[in-house]
């Protein structure tokens, strides 16, 4: 085989492997290069066997991308065709049999004589300072793109509190009622529960930022039941208030 | 005639890497590519920083604003000052400054968002991607774009690359847009300097382009349509392929191969988005009569043939797999119809034209004017140079037909109700011919060895006004897609909440209103909400937003005209933001249906935001201070 068809086995290596790793799992940076690999190689070898050597350059490139775009989009109406579930088992079945067929076609064509041989020898030659002009550029592009991550983190949002009470889906007869904390620090509250206006229980906890607090209610009889939550200290005016009446089931 | 010059009119051999006269300038510029990118990626960084000044609180017309323009000055001035000057010019200079452009503006996008999408339609997409991730299935509902999920293209290849790499759906999103974006003007760049046989014209054509209004925003985003065009572009670049004549006679695949490539590319594009697959039918139809009428049998038979194989998939697709399209996309077409129809037989087109128009400052709907005028100039020269030169091209002729498209444009704009949206979405399709022609306008009005030697010496000494006229005419038209595009002038810095703004409308509060929906309520609640907080309730929440509900919030009480709304659209939950009291509606209106749009000049009443807890039998089941959630089921809305 030697140089000629070191793609081709490039190519089935990595769908190997990729199923390999679907079935056994590994680490996340591994799984991350060898799903970009695996994602590619089908564009590739597709482009290879459509169009083999008759372009070169930006236009051979654009239409392996372009390939390797289309095969999730036409594979993935032949999975749920197939009643196969479109989770990452399914795309890298996919993704791994397309890469293998285009390496047995490929391998084949070459065989014949009707596809060139693979080489890889780039032609242009860029100086190196012009190299170092295009590093520093995509290194400042980088720095940007961090740059407006930091600049969300550091956004002033005002914090607050959700409280809900709710009918819950899976059991009408009872109430969800719950408290979020997302005021970006640890937060006490009282929380009342009202029946009809008379105050039937009382809790006092406190969250931590983004913690929730939740509680199921029993709903009996067709009166008001409300929720007043307090922010501690203040004990003089309800933070947040929520009430049901009757009952209603949601997505009716 | 010249030898050269006759080698741009006739037939050419375009692969074979012949330049044209246009390309065959001598003296190497001052500016390296390499440089014209490290400028660039400056100017991204410029715009960042006004970005995170403007999220710090440095909004409106301040130094952020500024610095902001700057950053683009920095990425727009060099790369037109590169493909308009008289300097040489590889080809592969070209596309460096092509891809320059474009990666830039894309940064600069994901740089207004970087941590989630907040466009509204992005939010739409999202949701359709996360359900296949979740279910594992395609075709399930999208309450917020119910065509969404029946041209699931784009989710398929998200999904896709997220569950084989672990990486982020938001993540995979922003790779597979950018992908697309990058790859759509590269093969738009193959195809131009194939049928131009100049790798400048293709330059000029793509900067034209670039200044079409949505290039920075919609047409990179993660939408159905961005992954759609490279498809569309695709598809083209293969016809040409199929039908040259240097495809003969060769080893390998040859046609056969270029065909399965257009094919392919054909029913990408139909499985991923409607209206590209309608114009990829029409566009192979154009070329088709452009081959007629240049007498290119092989190309008049190559392209026929695509159509109609990319008219036949497309008409399966929506018999058996989306039977809604034409009920999604009849309203749209009717009421541009209608305008037209009203326009022609003397009455009124739904709008008048101040309103249809571009709105915003007084500077910007200059600019877009300044914009029209020198594209509505540029395109007739171009014609006239398709007719001396290259009116035996049966591509150049079809892109001059379809260079009409740019005054239908215009027209449209200015007639049609609501005629600014839709211009702007068809200017994505429109601004190709016309782009392609307009270059050649641009390559003809500064290019000095396409004048007669007589004249050449003379506009020699010209030469530097007439550049820099032209790249101060490029920025004036990219500036303008800028300006009039997205985000709109009263969001071009993200920053504190707006009420009924856009991406400055997705909050914190909103999100997690719009999570606690799904997980509490379920998905598919038909929610009444307001401008800004239905995208979001929509996208994170899944839920069924009602368009007309404005009158639910402005009646003070249970009236008539507000139960029967309700009753008329089942209305289940209504979502009140107590800031439609505080603030008014940054993009004119509360709701998404608002009569009253653009003459509120006072907040809403906080008593008609909070007449539901008065109302017998409504429940409220949600507060989290800004945000209050009513449940209307069994109230004194449907009754007593």
């Amino acid at each position: 085989m030697g140089h000629s068809q070191a793609d081709v086995a490039a190519s089935a290596l990595i769908a190997g492997l990729a199923c390999v790793e679907a079935a056994s799992g590994a680490p996340t940076p591994v799984m991350t290069v060898l799903g970009i690999a695996l994602f590619a190689a089908p564009g590739y070898l597709l482009g290879q066997v459509l169009i083999g050597s008759q372009v070169s350059g930006l236009e051979r490139v654009a239409v392996i991308t372009g390939l390797a775009l289309a095969v999730p989009v036409l594979g993935g109406l032949l999975l749920y065709a197939a009643g196969i579930p479109l989770h990452r088992e399914g795309w890298v079945g996919l993704l791994a049999v397309v890469t293998l067929a285009g390496d047995v076609a490929l391998f084949l064509r070459r065989r014949a004589g009707r596809a060139a041989p693979f080489s890889w020898q780039p032609t242009w030659r860029v100086p190196r300072w012009q190299v170092a002009a295009f590093a520093a550029a995509v290194l400042v592009a980088s720095g940007a793109v961090g740059l407006a991550r930091i600049g969300v983190a550091m956004q002033p949002q005002p914090g607050f509190t959700q409280l809900w009470l709710s009918p819950q889906r899976s059991h009408g007869h009872a109430l969800s009622l719950g408290v979020s904390n997302d005021q970006g620090r640890t937060t006490s509250y009282q929380l009342v529960l009202l029946r009809d206006g008379r105050v039937s229980a009382t809790w006092d906890f406190t969250l931590d930022a983004g913690q929730t607090w939740r509680r199921s209610v029993p709903l009996t009889g067709a009166g008001t039941v409300a929720a007043r939550l307090y922010r501690l200290p203040d004990l003089a005016h309800p933070y947040r208030y929520v009430s049901v009446t009757g009952i209603s089931v949601p997505g009716s | 005639m010249t030898a050269a010059r006759e080698s741009i009119g006739g037939r050419l051999a375009v692969h074979s890497g012949q330049s044209s006269p246009a390309d065959t300038l001598t003296a190497r510029s001052r500016l390296p590519a390499s440089v014209v990118a490290l400028l660039a990626a400056t100017g991204v960084l410029m715009a960042a920083a006004a970005y995170t000044a403007g999220r710090v609180g440095y909004v409106g017309p301040s130094w952020a604003d500024r610095m902001y323009w700057a950053g683009q000055l920095l990425i727009l001035t060099p790369v037109a000052a590169r493909l308009l000057g008289r300097r040489a010019l590889s080809a592969s200079e070209t596309v460096t400054m092509i891809v320059v452009l474009t990666v830039a503006e894309y940064l600069v996008r994901v740089c207004y968002s970087p941590a989630a999408f907040t466009y509204a339609d992005e939010l739409m997409h999202w949701r359709t991607a996360t359900d296949v991730m979740q279910t594992g299935k395609l075709f399930s509902p999208n309450n917020l774009l119910p065509i969404s999920p029946y041209y699931p293209g784009l989710e398929e290849v998200t999904t896709a690359l997220a569950s084989i790499t672990g990486i982020s759906v938001y993540t995979c999103g922003l790779i597979v847009a950018g992908v697309a974006h990058l790859l759509f003007v590269c093969v738009l760049f193959m195809l131009f300097r194939h049928v131009s046989g100049s790798h400048r014209v293709a330059g000029v054509a793509l900067l034209i382009y670039a200044s079409e209004s949505l290039f920075q925003s919609f047409d990179s985003m993660f939408v159905y349509q961005t992954l759609a065009l490279p498809f569309f572009g695709l598809a083209l670049l293969a016809t040409y392929r199929v039908a040259a004549p240097q495809a003969t006679g060769r080893v390998g695949p040859g046609r056969a191969g270029w065909f399965a490539v257009a094919a392919l590319a054909a029913l990408a594009t139909v499985v991923t988005h409607h209206v590209t697959s309608i114009l990829l039918v029409g566009t192979l139809e154009v070329v088709t009569l452009g081959a007629l009428l240049t007498r290119d049998r092989r190309l008049a038979a190559w392209a026929s043939t695509l159509a109609l194989v990319s008219a036949a998939a497309l008409a399966a697709w929506i018999a058996f797999a989306a039977p809604s399209t034409p009920s999604y996309l009849q309203p749209v077409v009717t009421g541009a119809l209608d305008s037209v129809r009203a326009l022609l037989t003397g009455g009124h087109a739904g709008a008048s034209p101040a309103v249809s128009a571009a709105n915003g400052p007084a500077e910007n709907q200059a600019l877009a004017a300044a914009a029209v005028v020198i594209m509505s100039a540029l395109v007739p020269v171009g014609w006239w140079q398709v007719w001396r030169r290259y009116r035996r091209q049966p591509w150049v002729v079809a892109l001059a037909i379809g260079a009409v498209t740019w005054f239908v444009v215009v027209a449209v704009r200015l007639v049609v109700a609501n005629g600014s949206e839709l211009a702007g979405r068809a200017s994505t399709f429109a601004f190709l011919p016309a782009g392609f022609i307009a270059a050649l306008a641009v390559i003809r009005l500064t290019d000095n060895t396409l004048r007669s030697p007589t004249v050449r010496a003379d506009v020699r000494r010209r030469a530097p006004v007439v550049v820099a006229g032209a790249v101060a005419a490029a920025l004036v038209l990219v500036l303008n897609g800028l300006v009039n595009g997205w985000p709109p002038y009263w969001e071009r810095l993200p920053g504190p909440f707006q009420v009924a703004g856009a991406e400055r409308s997705v909050g914190p509060e909103q999100v997690a209103s719009a999570d606690w929906a799904l997980a509490v309520l379920g998905p598919g609640n038909r929610f009444a909400t307001d401008e800004g907080d239905l995208p979001v309730l929509g996208g994170y929440g899944d839920q069924t937003m009602v368009g007309e509900d404005g009158d639910l919030y402005t009646a003070p009480a249970v009236t008539p005209v507000a139960a029967e709304l309700v009753q008329a659209q089942s209305i289940g939950y209504v979502l009140v933001d107590r800031r439609l009291s505080e603030m008014l509606p940054a993009s004119g209106q509360y709701f998404p249906v608002d009569l009253n749009s653009g003459t509120y000049t006072r907040p809403l009443p906080l008593a008609d935001l909070t007449k539901f807890d008065r109302v017998p039998g409504v429940s409220r089941i949600y507060d989290s201070g800004d945000i209050v959630v009513y449940d209307l089921q069994g109230s004194a809305f449907y009754g007593p």
